[in-house]
């Protein structure tokens, strides 16, 4: 059977844990490596693959959708992250799912706010009252504090290195 | 007969195997292609442009990993040897400001997690404390920087293109 290698990221956790799944792994498959993994089962985690929105739910025969080589497989007790952005005078809200990376969120608010390109490629998601401009590949559980369903970040403009 | 590897190189040799530099390979963020301490060549992978490749290659020096920043430079992977000055990373704002060939020599990437750029740039400290080299974070901390500003719309080809 064609195994995969899928990265599982805890809320609230630093590390990533390298696990090997099959292609087509169920629910119990799943659970299994998570325990395995040390992360014991737990009614209120909820567990996410990549950015779907929503997260894996059945019994464990149940196959789980959208699971690929690579996957981020998310545990978190969030079901949505809310997340504020501040630009300007403007501050919008949404609530994302907990896999959601930063790029999808900096997509959003040029798209919210009809930012022009030029100026969308020279402003960046930084989380507020910090210095921290995450990777856009970041997930978003991975930026709220533990035990926190909400992010905050400031939309501002890219410093260049000078000096 | 006992084979002594330095610290510093088995620490890099770990991390090169670690879930999150194994994660951006999936994804086809970056990939190791060879190393030979303190040496290590990486590719990174750019968003497409036209007549520019699909990656670059670097070669981090890593002497004293992680305590210390390493060092990179554009590298032909290729021919193993430094990128000539037309085929590096070029942009409208901020990746020429990161990327000059002008800089040292071409030796190292004006970036304040790079240790030979650093160097003299004390008030990168406050300035720019995100891009500063993280020793927890290890390799990661410098090649997310680089694939962040290959592929952002701000990035435009190669120099000579």
């Amino acid at each position: 059977m064609t195994k995969s290698i899928v990265f599982i990221q805890v809320h609230g956790k630093p590390d990533v844990i390298e696990v090997e799944l099959s292609n087509n792994a169920s629910v119990g498959d799943l659970h299994d490596a998570l325990a395995k993994a040390g992360i014991a089962p737990d009614a209120d985690l909820v567990v996410f693959i990549d950015e779907h929105d929503e997260h894996v739910q059945g019994d464990r025969e149940a196959h789980i959708k959208g699971l690929k080589h690579g996957s981020r497989i998310h545990v978190s007790r969030c079901r949505k992250i809310k997340t504020s952005v501040h630009y300007l005078e403007h501050t919008i809200e949404h609530s994302f799912s907990p896999g959601t990376r930063v790029r999808t969120v900096k997509a959003w608010v040029v798209e919210k706010l009809k930012i022009n390109e030029k100026d969308a490629g020279e402003h960046v998601l930084r989380l507020c009252h910090s210095t921290k401009e995450p990777a856009t590949d970041t997930p978003l559980h991975e930026l709220a504090d533990p035990g926190q369903c909400s992010v905050c970040f400031d939309f501002v403009p890219v410093k260049r290195v000078e000096g | 007969m006992t084979i002594h590897v330095p610290p510093s190189q088995l620490m890099l040799d770990q991390d090169l195997a670690a879930p999150m530099f194994r994660c951006g390979e999936i994804e086809g963020k970056w990939h190791h292609i060879r190393s030979s301490w303190p040496h290590v060549i990486i590719a990174v992978s750019a968003a497409e442009r036209p007549s520019a490749p699909s990656e670059y290659g670097f070669r981090f020096d890593c002497s004293g990993y992680r305590q210390i920043a390493p060092t990179a430079q554009p590298w032909d992977a290729a021919t193993d040897t430094p990128l000539p000055a037309a085929r590096w990373p070029n942009g409208k704002n901020i990746v020429p400001s990161i990327f000059r060939p002008e800089w040292k020599g071409g030796t190292c990437l004006y970036l304040p997690c790079d240790r030979v750029s650093f160097d003299g740039h004390q008030n990168w400290l406050h300035e720019h404390p995100n891009r500063l080299w993280q020793p927890s974070r290890g390799i990661i901390c410098y090649l997310e920087q680089i694939y962040e500003l290959l592929n952002q719309s701000d990035y435009s080809g190669i120099r000579g293109a």
